[in-house]
């Protein structure tokens, strides 16, 4: 009896569809007050004093902080972002002063009695603008925060550099047939979870410590985040985590938790909440990292690539949060699944006065791939080659050596592309419905390294009654993780799926994980899983085989039930364990998962850093159709491929990438930031449009396999895959169905009425239009 | 303050409650119902649907005296003692569930269409399904779980 590559059903939907899911902004504890936050009207300001005595004296009102009361910072990359703000504000919606109260309502009305005088200096919005030598600086003092080891420039806005470099580009260039230059911009875009961030947090006077009940997608990283920025050791912050309303990427550092901890340490161990609004969450939390993209590729008049190179600025925001990583390892995907012998980039990310940026779903890869694969639909155009075959001509196959020498295993792209194309009807041309509307196909890939290394713990225990508890720090996003989870858990220890539970992560009881980011759950706490309960089970057998007098070898366990081989069952995990009695017995397993060291990560000298555990790859195809009066496009039809590895629950396969097609052509077509002057004009969902359940398109999941010789029961990861094609997919279709090519996000109605006068203007809308 | 009468599945309430306290409120904070989620607590997201005399409301929008005299259901109320209803098994059984925010809210506006249509077609369910947001984007399973709830003709 085996559960992994079975439809199984969620193991937390029964709690999720009756309601009694206890999400992070569900959570209430007695005595607990309300917090809210006083933010910044300013892009840029100092302050030069804050009046908070009338607002300490009204109703309800417990206390009042500012970061003069709490001075400290913290960032997970560079130590550069107050709790509340320090003597100046970067952002327009930067947290001020905090307010805890006995209701919501009273902290809420306390902010309007307080006074803030700001003194408004230069700001600096605009990403190019930033890198001037006479721009404004946001942080003055960047050399001296304390901050990982990667470059950064002293004195200016420029916060990180990164390149890479493999082959020699000047000479591809030189090789090629053609070259092609483009330009490309992809927007920010809030995570817009549906659960905003919201955090409790109470201070414990005994310890000098605090206990927070949040919602994130990485605890021990938020919990040594939060320890570093106040100076405790780790062991004084102590996270649990229920269920997470959706992340992202985006419940990754602190945001309603700086708050709610400046709040705390002046409450004397009462706990107090502090949740954002929709506003405050789209306005002032942190955005996926806009980013311009050049990129200049060289080729043989046959397809073949042969050289790249590519320049990314990153527009950070206002501080750097978890954003120095995008900007080092996201140009990574701009080369797509394609060998390619000549490669380079060279990418900074500059401080802006906006809203901070950080990890979004693919952590730089739907950005990258957004520039990557426009660019293959022009170049397939530019030299007459069916899209989907000149990215089969260059697709990576099983055994080919990435960008730094590493042999990569278990990658399929080359499925993941002709079974969209099969799906799709590639090469059919649609009816059209009527004289104004037009129907296009497009194409496009992806492929994403995972973070390497990492490592993830597990504990596993097995109670009295033979149920199996698994202890490790892979909170439940939404995702699916904890069923597949179960799976391999049951699978490795020989239980039945409803005999595990995955308890709420708490840093103080569960061991360390890396976080629930970069597709590496199912394969890093599942490895450590499959460790730990392959260690149960040999436990079980030889506590068995004592018990029952008989060799262990001769004995398996199978759904819960010891069988001896050749004669049948003899007991039960549960019976053996309770024969125990009252003296009681539990069995225990650890294990410790690290890609650190696998012989898979090796590569050309001293490249070895950039290798990765596993490769992801992902291409989808879609069928839109375009209202050339109204610029209006709608995905009518997207077939959506990933290379899983294996498919440890085909179902929770199919929700990611159907969620993920969701999400992409909400990034593409609706969601855009309207800014004014440093401030977000549109912070509400009825302003910031999100894909409803209205603008589904059909969609056919495609599942495709590959043989990852490390991979637990063989799975991979997919959840940051599923999104990032579906953008570039459908400039391409348009490119299809109009002629008209458009290289900066979103793929708004206004763009494509101006794409298509612009091509009138060259003639070329009217002979697509003739078509 | 000013003083209510309401059922809440099935349960009578009488409460004196603030005037400006919203029947979102009320269920989240006094009755301790949190499956009603508040997104965006402006009518714009959907997840606090509830249903207010059989129809989805918006919680967040209903000041308590507007739910003076009225008959709530929530997420809490609509499993029985033997299991769920037919909808929230569809829901269930199609993997209609992601995150699970939404969920008692798209399970409710579900549940309020069947009763008033028992064979929707996609596009009503996509209307009357078009005010509840879902960020993990599980539409397509949330279709397939209400049309296999309704083609089994199962009334909940």
């Amino acid at each position: 009896m085996t559960h992994v590559g079975d439809r199984v059903l969620r193991v937390d939907a029964l709690e999720k569809v009756t309601g009694r899911a206890v999400f992070g902004s569900d959570m209430a504890l007695p005595g607990m007050l309300h917090g809210a936050v006083l933010r910044s009207p300013h892009a840029h300001a100092r302050i030069l004093a804050i009046d908070t005595s009338r607002a300490e004296r009204a109703p309800g009102v417990r206390t009042v902080t500012t970061g003069q009361d709490f001075p400290f910072t913290f960032g997970a990359s560079i130590k550069d972002q107050p709790f509340l703000a320090i003597d100046r504000v970067r952002f327009v919606g930067e947290a001020v002063v905090a307010v805890a109260a006995d209701t919501e309502l009273q902290a809420q009305e306390a902010l309007d009695l307080i006074s803030v005088q700001y003194e408004e200096v230069p700001a600096v919005l605009d990403p190019w603008e930033a890198l001037a030598q006479d721009a404004p600086l946001v942080h003055p003092d960047l050399h001296t925060y304390r901050r990982g080891g990667h470059e950064i420039v002293p004195h200016s806005n420029i916060n990180t550099v990164a390149r890479y470099v493999h082959g020699d580009v000047e000479g591809g260039f030189r090789q090629a047939d053609l070259v092609f230059e483009d330009e490309f911009f992809a927007h920010a875009l809030s995570h817009a979870a549906m659960e905003t961030h919201a955090a409790v947090a109470q201070y414990r006077p005994a310890d000098g410590g605090y206990t927070l009940w949040v919602s994130t997608d990485r605890p021990f990283q938020m919990r040594n985040e939060l320890a570093a920025g106040l100076g405790l050791s780790s062991n004084q912050v102590r996270l649990i985590v229920g269920c997470v309303g959706g992340s992202f990427g985006g419940k990754n550092t602190l945001v309603a938790e700086a708050a709610a901890v400046a709040l705390a340490r002046r409450l004397a161990g009462r706990p107090v909440r502090v949740e954002l609004s929709r506003e405050e969450d789209l306005v002032a939390s942190q955005v996926r990292m806009p980013v311009l993209i050049k990129l200049k590729t060289g080729v043989r008049r046959d397809g073949t690539l042969v050289a790249r190179r590519a320049e990314f600025l990153w527009d950070g925001g206002a501080y750097a949060s978890n954003a120095v990583g995008i900007a080092v390892r996201g140009p990574r995907a701009v080369f797509g699944p394609y060998r390619i012998p000549n490669v380079e980039y060279f990418s900074r990310m500059v401080y802006t006065n906006k809203e901070p940026t950080g990890s979004y779903r693919g952590y730089g890869t739907t950005q990258a791939a957004w520039a990557c694969e426009s660019q293959m639909d022009i170049i397939a155009h530019r030299l007459r080659i069916d899209p989907i075959v000149i990215r089969l001509r260059n697709a990576y196959e099983d055994g080919d050596p990435w960008l730094n020498g590493q042999i990569m295993h278990g990658v399929n792209a080359r499925e993941t592309l002709e079974v969209v194309g099969r799906e799709i009807g590639w090469g059919r041309v649609e009816r059209v419905p009527a004289p104004h509307l037009r129907r296009g196909k497009g194409v496009a890939s992806m492929m994403k390294e995972t973070a390497t290394p990492t490592s993830s713990n597990v504990v596993i225990k097995v109670e009295q009654d033979g149920r199996v508890v698994v202890l490790c720090a892979a909170p439940e996003i939404g995702a699916g993780q904890a069923t597949v989870l179960s799976q391999m858990a049951a699978d490795a220890i020989g239980v039945p799926l409803g005999a595990v539970s995955i308890p709420a992560t708490d840093t103080a009881t569960t061991p360390f994980n890396g976080p629930v980011a970069s597709s590496r759950t199912t394969y890093h706490v599942g490895s450590a899983i499959r460790m730990a309960g392959l260690e149960i089970r040999d436990k079980a057998l030889a506590l068995a085989g004592k018990v029952l007098g008989v060799e262990p070898e001769l004995l398996d366990l199978d759904d819960g039930v010891i069988v001896e081989r050749g004669v049948g069952p003899r007991t039960t995990l549960r019976e053996l364990l309770t024969g125990f009695g009252a003296e009681g017995f539990s069995l225990l397993a650890e294990a410790r998962y690290s890609s650190a060291g696998s012989p898979l990560l090796k590569a050309d000298a001293g490249l070895e850093w950039a290798s990765s555990i596993f490769w992801m790859i992902a291409s989808q195809a879609v069928e839109i159709e375009v209202d050339i009066e109204t610029g209006v496009i709608r995905v009518v039809k997207a077939a959506a491929a990933a290379d899983v590895g294996r498919a440890v629950n085909p179902t929770g396969c199919e929700q990611q990438i159907e969620g993920g097609v969701v999400m992409g052509l909400s990034n593409a077509l609706f969601e855009e930031f309207i800014m004014q002057s440093g401030r977000i004009e549109n912070g509400s969902l009825a302003d910031y449009k999100v894909a409803t359940i209205q603008d589904l398109p059909e969609i056919v999941p495609c599942i495709v396999e590959s043989d990852h010789p490390e991979a637990p029961f063989g799975a991979k990861g997919i959840g940051e895959p599923a999104a990032a094609a579906t953008p570039p997919a459908i400039a391409n279709a348009l490119f299809d169905a109009i002629g008209v090519r458009i290289k900066d996000l979103p793929l708004t109605p206004a763009k494509v009425l101006a794409a298509i006068e612009a091509a009138k203007g060259q003639g070329v809308f009217e002979e697509m239009g003739l078509r | 303050m000013i003083s209510v009468t309401l059922t809440v599945n099935r349960v009578h309430h009488e409460a004196a409650v603030e005037e400006n306290i919203t029947l979102l409120e009320f269920l989240r904070e006094v009755l301790h119902l949190t499956g009603a989620k508040e997104g965006c607590g402006v009518g714009e997201c959907g997840t606090c649907v509830v249903l207010v005399d059989g129809s989805p409301v918006n919680s967040c929008l209903v000041l308590m005296g507007d739910a003076d005299g009225h008959e709530v259901e929530t997420i809490e109320g609509l499993a029985g003692d033997d299991g769920l209803n037919a909808l929230q098994a569809a829901f269930v059984a199609a993997g209609a569930i992601q995150c699970g925010y939404c969920t008692p809210a798209m399970v409710l506006a579900a549940e309020a269409l069947l009763r008033a249509n028992p064979q929707p077609s996609p596009s009503e369910i996509g209307e009357a399904l078009g005010g509840v947001l879902c960020r993990c984007g599980a539409y397509s399973k949330v279709l397939d779980a209400v049309s296999t709830a309704a083609a089994k003709g199962v009334r909940p």
